[in-house]
């Protein structure tokens, strides 16, 4: 039942065609006087087997990017590219078709369903998608998040970090071209968010996944391999192998950005920000 | 705190709509119910109030006898005439053709009448009659004719007296029939000397009424003076002053009451009180409709409250009392109950409405007036009980709302749930109820089976009793053992599709609610199924009593030794629904002690034809068959006919004997072929056969019985029964419904993450909707699985309680209304999902992602 594209081999990171695609992508929400414009013309490319994250304050656009590149919501206008497929035209089915077998979900509430247990969890998307599990690639995933002992639990015996894993696991059950992880340590203690965090940084480095995480921790976003930086519905920055410290540095920037004092916008990039995304 | 819970109302208004519905539902089967009871009794005093004519006063019975009423009463000033209201029944014949007749004493003026003259005029005299013209009509005769009247005298009565005073009054009476000890039949010529019709339909319950003067109704009834006849009203009219008439009366009738016409209507219609038991019977179909309601409300009210956990606890930390906390719910439940308990008196009172309407225009004839009058109680009355019932119901939940804790406030909302674990007193008390109930049902089985019972009624009692116990115990229980038959038959179903299982699982996670949601529907269908059991087995087990005492469906009956018409004989067998005709001859036979009955001649070879398979063996074995009540239970008696012989025979509990024909050569009985025995195909209209029999016989000295007509009316009035009883119990299993799709949309509610993350990770809406509809069919089909169960247990039980004594007790399975029942369940649980399941359905999978 293999026959849905994959990701490019991990090898391949560099071919022409990104895990992900976004162009003029535009999000109002609410009309006249009342509208918001929460994303504004945002074009960015998201690299195959990479981990990138999503980083701004509140309100500016970084859960509405995630939603629409992940098919959850519609755009105004622009287009979002799943590999070569474009998604913002598609139907409800076909969306759903396509979250079901090329996109897993991390949610920062880890959504289990109580009434299964974990390993029910990690397979429901396979289940739905009436597929067979690949015991192998199950096998790997359980043993790679440390889940072996809790397989046969249910949520509610499971602490917060291991439901969190279970989530990551039913993510990347179906071997998904994209991982979409919103807040996945918001839940969390430091500890467990710290392993949820190598978890996912292992899943991209050693299973050739790509993941696209949305963060306001910026110890969180120092896991990433990228950090986009958005403010007011744009792109303010792009941090390549980022640390906590470059990525606080980002954030101050944006601080900068925002104040009232009449900074051109984008003018003064404290860190090296390529705008746009374009490389 | 009043505004505060009609904001809380307003937020939750979905929700209390459902269970306002429920509500509804019952209290307007209760307002339907007092006010159907109101028009009988309405009908009933109207009726009373014309059958007194125009009379100014009535003396109702007294001990006084009649005629001296009546000539006390004729004698005090101003009363200008006084009548005694006799009521009385009378058969006429005419030719083949006879009626039954309600009749009702001549009035000696007209405004003590009832029936208005529209030919002739009133009787005047013993041997005259005035009736209907619809039963002049039956009887083929007009007004001059002259009648057949037959009445029946009981030994203990003067006879002989009787016969001479009617001679003395009517020379053409006192015709005595051959008698026996018990009854004297008594035939006379009387003369249809008007035909009356009824307006003011005073009568028509009796369906009609003829006159006839006191001495003939007086005759007709077995009684010899109207002082004897029983108690009887005296009409009265008055010229003048009404009040001083009364006085005076009542003076000279030591005191007696006397009444004026309303009075004594309205005294009437109270000792009558007929509708009151129907009435009495329907309100205890509404309360199994009201008791199911409220366990919808407390289902409701429970997941409201878990759901304000958050909010509960909120105002705990700024201040409220415990006490103004379960004031809030309970007020709630309050203004729900008058809301909805005002909404079901308006949908109960034009339910009754519609009714009348529909009735008054189909049904000539009945007296029904053409509005329904809300009376101050019967629109009290159904909102008090919705308002106790809701407040009631949602003492529970109110309690739990106490139970918040300030602290909840402060904690991450997550799935709220009512967790109340089912606690040792309820399954202590659960098991004394179900155990013992069952133990006492069975007792009640065991008792009547022996047949050693004191009284008859005391194996019905215990067994009443106790499967109410028992059923009061299961329902007590339900949550402990609902939620693993709802597992069990969640197993099977989950192994057909990811949606399925997710459903399966679902209705497991608040067992409690699924159960309570069951059990509501558990209740209708317990109720329906054991009605419908009882009847099937009712009509099972009477199906052998009927088949011993009527062998034969259909006779055609002869003169003994003359061969019936060729031409008629063929004409019967070739009758559609006649299955088998077997030739037969009739013949009178006698006991040597005198006793008679009427023969029937069967050859073994065409035993067939009856019913009866005991009696068809008997005749193989040469035996013949003979009534109980006329041989005893003797195998070999002396019987005379034009010879006598000894034979050996069986008795059983027909009316005819059977004889073999040897036993008829024996006899001397001529073998002329006399009768026909006919056996119907099974499903041929019994009646119709029966009539088709008699057009082509078509002569009047052939008689034909059909005891298959007779059996089949006796089995359609159980259906109708039945039918009428299903149908206010329907009205249970619809709120039950309700409960469900209340459930249904509860749990959506409660599951908006969590039916967002599943179309998250690739459950389409298609699916999403499959495991809503799967959910719905699963708690609606386990009700009336449990419900199919239970009823068929208790429904054999009552037939097993009620049939033992009399005949051997078939227990059957009524698989059509189970299957019905089954069916409209899962239906109904899909249908009660289609609402819930599109809410769901719409939920954006990005809700998934939000913190709620």
């Amino acid at each position: 039942m293999h026959t849905s594209p994959r990701p490019a081999d991990p090898t391949a990171v560099d071919a022409a065609a990104p895990a992900s695609r976004a162009r003029a992508l535009t999000k109002v929400y609410g009309t006249g006087a009342a509208a918001v414009r929460a994303l504004d013309a945002v074009d960015v490319d998201f690299a195959s087997g990479a981990f990138t994250a999503i980083m701004g304050p509140s309100g500016s656009g970084k859960s509405t990017l995630m939603h629409l590149l992940a098919g959850l919501d519609d755009a105004t206008s622009g287009t979002v590219h799943l590999g070569t497929t474009e998604i913002t035209s598609l139907g409800d089915d076909a969306l759903t078709r396509l979250r079901r077998d090329r996109i897993g979900f991390v949610f920062q509430s880890f959504n289990l369903l109580p009434m299964l247990t974990a390993e029910q969890n990690v397979l429901l998307p396979l289940d739905l998608a009436g597929r067979a599990p690949d015991r192998a690639w199950l096998d790997t995933l359980v043993a790679t998040l440390g889940l072996q002992a809790r397989m046969t639990h249910r949520p509610s015996e499971l602490s917060g970090g291991q439901q969190q894993r279970v989530a990551i696991a039913r993510a990347l059950i179906a071997q998904p071209e994209v991982v979409f992880a919103d807040e996945p340590t918001g839940n969390l203690d430091s500890r467990s968010g710290a392993e949820v965090l190598s978890f996912l940084r292992r899943s991209v480095r050693e299973l050739g996944r790509t993941v696209i995480m949305v963060t306001h921790d910026p110890t969180a976003a120092a896991y990433a391999d990228r950090v986009l930086l958005l403010a007011d519905g744009r792109i303010a920055g792009d941090i390549a192998d980022p640390s906590p410290e470059s990525v606080l540095a980002g954030l101050e920037g944006l601080r900068v950005l925002e104040a009232p004092a009449g900074t051109p916008t984008g003018a003064t990039p404290v860190v090296d920000v390529t705008a746009g995304g374009r490389r | 705190m009043l505004r505060l819970t009609l904001a809380q109302m307003r937020r939750s208004l979905g929700r209390l709509v459902a269970a306002g519905i429920a509500i509804l539902l019952g209290s307007a089967f209760v307002t339907a119910t007092l006010t159907a009871g109101d028009v009988i009794t309405r009908g009933g005093y109207d009726a009373m109030t014309a059958a007194y004519g125009t009379a100014d006063l009535i003396v109702p019975p007294a001990d006084a006898p009649v005629s001296e009423v009546l000539a006390t009463a004729r004698a005090v000033p101003g009363v200008t005439a006084a009548d005694p209201l006799l009521m009385g029944w009378g058969t006429f014949e005419s030719g083949r053709r006879a009626v039954n007749e309600t009749l009702v004493s001549a009035p000696s003026t007209p405004s003590l009448g009832s029936l208005e003259v529209v030919e002739g005029r009133v009787p005047t005299s013993a041997t005259e009659v005035a009736l209907p013209p619809a039963s002049a009509e039956r009887l083929g005769v007009g007004v001059g004719d002259t009648l057949q009247a037959r009445w029946y005298v009981w030994p203990e009565e003067p006879v002989e007296q009787a016969t001479a005073e009617a001679a003395d009054e009517d020379a053409e009476a006192g015709d005595a029939a051959p008698a026996d000890d018990d009854v004297q039949e008594l035939t006379g010529d009387v003369v249809l000397v008007g035909l009356v019709e009824d307006p003011n339909n005073a009568w028509s319950r009796y369906g009609g009424a003829g006159l006839a003067t006191v001495e003939a109704i007086t005759l007709w009834s077995g009684a010899t003076d109207p002082d004897d006849f029983g108690s009887s009203n005296v009409l009265v009219e008055v010229d003048g002053d009404v009040e001083t008439v009364r006085a005076a009366l009542t003076q000279e009738l030591a005191g007696a009451d006397v009444l004026t016409r309303d009075e004594a209507a309205a005294r009437a219609v109270e000792q009558w009180g007929g509708g009151n038991v129907i009435v009495m019977v329907v309100l205890g179909f509404a309360a199994v409709a009201m008791l199911v309601a409220a366990l919808v409300i407390a289902n409701t009210f429970q997941v409201i409250v878990a759901q304000r956990t958050r909010m509960l606890a909120l105002l705990r930390c700024v201040g409220a009392r415990r006490g103004q906390l379960r004031t809030a719910v309970l007020l709630e439940a309050g203004i729900l109950g008058v809301v909805s308990g005002v909404a079901g008196v308006v949908t109960g009172l034009a339910l009754a409405q519609g009714a009348l309407s529909v009735l008054s225009r189909t049904q000539d004839g009945v007296p029904l007036p053409t509005t329904v009058t809300p009376t101050f109680g019967n629109v009290l009355v159904p909102v008090l009980v919705a308002v106790l019932v809701t407040v009631g119901a949602a003492l529970v939940p109110a309690r739990a709302a106490t139970r918040v804790s300030p602290v909840a406030a402060l904690r991450p909302a997550d799935a709220p749930s009512v967790r109340a674990r089912p606690g040792r007193v309820r399954l202590v008390l659960s098991l004394l109820l179900t155990v013992g109930g069952f133990v006492a049902l069975a007792g009640g089985v065991a008792l009547a089976r022996a047949g050693i019972a004191v009284d008859a009624m005391l194996p019905l009692a215990i067994g009443v009793l106790g499967g109410g116990t028992s059923f009061v115990g299961l329902l007590v229980g339900s949550p402990l053992w609902v939620p693993k038959v709802v597992s069990a038959l969640g197993r099977p179903v989950a192994a057909l599709s990811t949606s399925a299982r997710l459903a399966a699982a679902n209705t497991l996670r608040n067992p409690r609610r699924t159960s309570a949601t069951s059990t509501a529907l558990v209740i209708g269908v317990t109720l329906v199924v054991m009605m419908s059991t009882g009847a099937v087995s009712a009509q099972q087990s009477l199906a052998t009593e009927f088949d011993e005492r009527g062998p034969v469906d259909l006779l055609v009956l002869g003169t003994p030794g003359e061969a019936l018409d060729a031409a008629g004989r063929d004409g019967v067998a070739t009758l559609d629904g006649v299955e088998t005709v077997a030739v037969s001859s009739v013949a009178d036979v006698e006991t040597a002690d005198g006793r008679a009955t009427e023969v029937l001649v069967l050859d073994a070879a065409d035993a067939g034809v009856l019913r009866d398979d005991t009696a068809a063996e008997a005749l193989a074995d040469g035996r013949s068959v003979v009534p109980r009540w006329w041989s005893g239970d003797v195998v070999r008696m002396e019987l005379q006919a034009a010879d006598t012989a000894v034979l050996d025979v069986l008795a059983r509990g027909g009316d005819r004997a059977l004889l073999t024909p040897q036993a008829a050569q024996s006899l001397g009985i001529d073998e002329a072929p006399s009768a026909l025995l006919v056996r119907l195909t099974p499903g041929a209209d019994a009646r119709t056969v029966l009539g088709d029999v008699r057009d082509v016989v078509g002569d009047d000295s052939v008689r034909v019985e059909s005891a298959a007509a007779e059996r089949q009316s006796d089995e359609q009035i159980i259906d109708v029964v039945l039918a009428i009883v299903i149908g206010l119990l329907g009205v249970a299993v619809m709120i039950a419904l309700i409960g469900v799709a209340n459930t249904l949309s509860l749990s959506v509610i409660e599951r908006r993450r969590e039916s967002a993350t599943l179309r998250a990770v690739g459950l389409s809406r298609r699916g999403l909707r499959w495991m809503l509809a799967t959910e719905g069919m699963l708690i609606a089909g386990v009700g009336a699985l449990i419900g199919a169960v239970l009823g068929l247990v208790y429904g054999w039980a009552g037939a097993a309680t009620v049939f033992g004594p009399v005949s051997e007790v078939r227990l059957s399975v009524p698989w059509v209304q189970l299957g019905g029942v089954l069916l409209v369940a899962l239906v109904a649980g899909f249908v009660a999902s289609v609402l819930p399941a599109r809410a769901a359905a719409r939920t954006p999978p990005v809700a998934a992602l939000g913190v709620d």
